[in-house]
């Protein structure tokens, strides 16, 4: 069965912060542009691989506390940084890969997401960037 | 240049942090997560006694 339960355990920085306790979802998705190459003589359409296009997407709880997210995010708006995601807890290994997005921009943040008798959360977006995975100690 | 880690976020506070080339250090700055090393230096107290108030000789 090829299933994968997160518990407790993934991993999350932010520009070399760890976010791990205010993130509740983090999807890291490895993309390219598809360019279509098909030309005449060619009875189906193909492709091939454009620039990379990368992005991450963090839920996250608000916390304008001191060190928390706000304090992480808001200064890195309109800016690019390094993102990390990891399954679980170092180290690395080729079964816990921590994928990065390197210079990733960080175009918007909502700074206010609230809703009454609830935790207030926010979705940010990093694109961009270049990808690699690690998977050594 | 060196830092210091204010944040545990970012490591063991007191440490020195060491950036990588990825890091925005800008944003660790102006977010207290981190302070230059040699801001130390200016934090310490001045130990300097204060200055005498001059005597107005001309008063007395």
């Amino acid at each position: 069965m090829a299933t994968s339960t997160y518990l407790s355990n993934p991993v999350v920085t932010v520009n070399s912060i760890d976010l791990t306790d205010q993130c509740t979802a983090a999807t890291f998705t490895h993309r390219f542009d598809q360019l279509e190459s098909t030309a005449f003589g060619d009875t189906d359409r193909k492709y091939v691989k454009g620039l990379g296009n990368h992005e991450i997407t963090l839920s996250l709880y608000m916390s304008y506390a001191s060190s928390e997210t706000y304090a992480t995010l808001s200064t890195l708006v309109g800016t690019t940084t390094t993102v990390r995601v990891q399954p679980a807890a170092p180290p690395d290994s080729a079964t816990n890969p921590g994928f990065i997005l390197t210079g990733a921009f960080l175009a918007e943040l909502p700074v206010i997401n609230a809703s009454m008798g609830e935790l207030s959360t926010i979705d940010v977006t990093f694109v961009g960037g270049a990808y690699s995975v690690d998977t050594s100690a | 240049m060196k830092y210091i880690i204010k944040s545990p976020r970012v490591g063991t506070v007191g440490e020195v942090y060491e950036p990588q080339v990825w890091v925005n250090i800008g944003a660790l700055l102006s977010g207290g997560f981190i302070e230059p090393a040699d801001k130390e230096n200016t934090d310490k107290p001045n130990t300097d006694k204060p200055k005498k108030a001059k005597v107005n000789k001309d008063k007395e």
